[in-house]
């Protein structure tokens, strides 16, 4: 199972642990393998470099569009709702 | 907005949360309008990620605010406001998307897509008969070493939002809490009513896929 070509984790292994890797879910010796492994694969290391862009243009999208609240149509409900509550 | 003086809790929002609950309560407007603008617009975000026509989605995000204010009294903080805000949104763009049907299929839906869902397409490692089987045979690019700039560009912004579109709903309402939001996982666990480890795996799902559609696109423009 286990290969010590690259440092064990196949890429293709990798590409599916990732996540796990970034939401600190790993377990000591699987991080430490996963790291072992970006160091010598460059393919993996530019995945990993990839998703990190990935990531970070996901955060932009709420900048860039704000999608404006419809702010009117939300405050007619607040008063008919309050209109109803106090009749 | 933090009041002076006054030490923050362990969750610095509770207290303004609780003021904000007890507010609309009384029935304040300007409460009310406080959580529109808070959380407006990301309602809105997610709403679309189940029903696409933006008019039906104002109309779930309508509906999630007329529920909000009905079920105000009975809000006991078990759960944060915002997560409580977050539930009924989801819930109600589920039932929505489901009436709809539009064009999603009802399988894309129920599910998270097929459990065999690989992060990226098998034909790009060497199999099997391969001395180097389960490594790169067409291995990712350096994105660094694009022209200034193409990332940031808004066409590849829009590229992003594409793809999240093309999501099983589940996926894409994981992925646009947490990476669009910014939610902590708990968070998002909370007001989806799923498991850690299952909102794990939809993350996984839908970053490997908006991943793999950006590296599509960028590769496209590197040779014209």
């Amino acid at each position: 199972m286990s290969r010590t070509d690259v440092a064990h984790v196949t890429c293709r292994e990798f590409v599916e642990i990732l996540t796990d890797d970034l939401e600190g879910v790993l377990e000591a010796g699987e991080a430490a393998e996963i790291e072992r492994h970006i160091v010598i694969c460059r393919g993996c290391s530019n995945y990993l470099e990839q998703m990190r862009s990935t990531i970070d243009l996901l955060g932009r999208i709420a900048a860039d569009q704000p999608g404006e609240a419809p702010t009117g149509a939300a405050l007619a409900i607040f008063r008919a709702w309050k209109a109803e509550r106090s009749a | 907005m933090q009041p002076v003086g006054i030490p923050a809790g362990p969750r610095p929002d509770d207290d303004d949360e609780q003021a904000l609950v007890t507010a609309l309560q009384r029935g304040e407007e300007a409460a009310f309008a406080e959580l529109v603008a808070r959380y407006g617009a990301s309602l809105l975000r997610l709403a679309r990620t189940f029903v696409r026509d933006r008019a039906v989605a104002e109309e779930v995000v309508q509906e999630t605010w007329l529920a909000v204010l009905n079920g105000i009294d009975r809000f006991e903080g078990r759960s944060s406001l915002k997560t409580w805000i977050f539930q009924i949104l989801s819930n109600r763009a589920k039932t929505r998307a489901v009436r709809e049907r539009r064009s999603t299929p009802f399988s894309a839906l129920a599910g998270d897509g097929a459990d065999d869902e690989a992060a990226v397409d098998a034909d790009r490692f060497r199999d099997e008969t391969h001395r180097w089987a389960g490594h790169w045979a067409a291995a990712p690019g350096d994105w660094s070493a694009l022209p200034d700039e193409r990332l940031l560009e808004g066409e590849t912004l829009a590229q992003v939002q594409a793809a999240i579109e093309t999501l099983p709903p589940r996926q894409a309402e994981v992925l646009v809490l947490r990476d669009v939001e910014g939610w902590e996982p708990e968070e998002v666990c909370a007001a989806l009513d799923i498991s850690d480890g299952n909102q794990r795996i939809l993350l996984h799902r839908a970053r490997s896929k908006v991943r793999a559609a950006l590296e599509r696109y960028l590769s496209e423009g590197a040779t014209p």
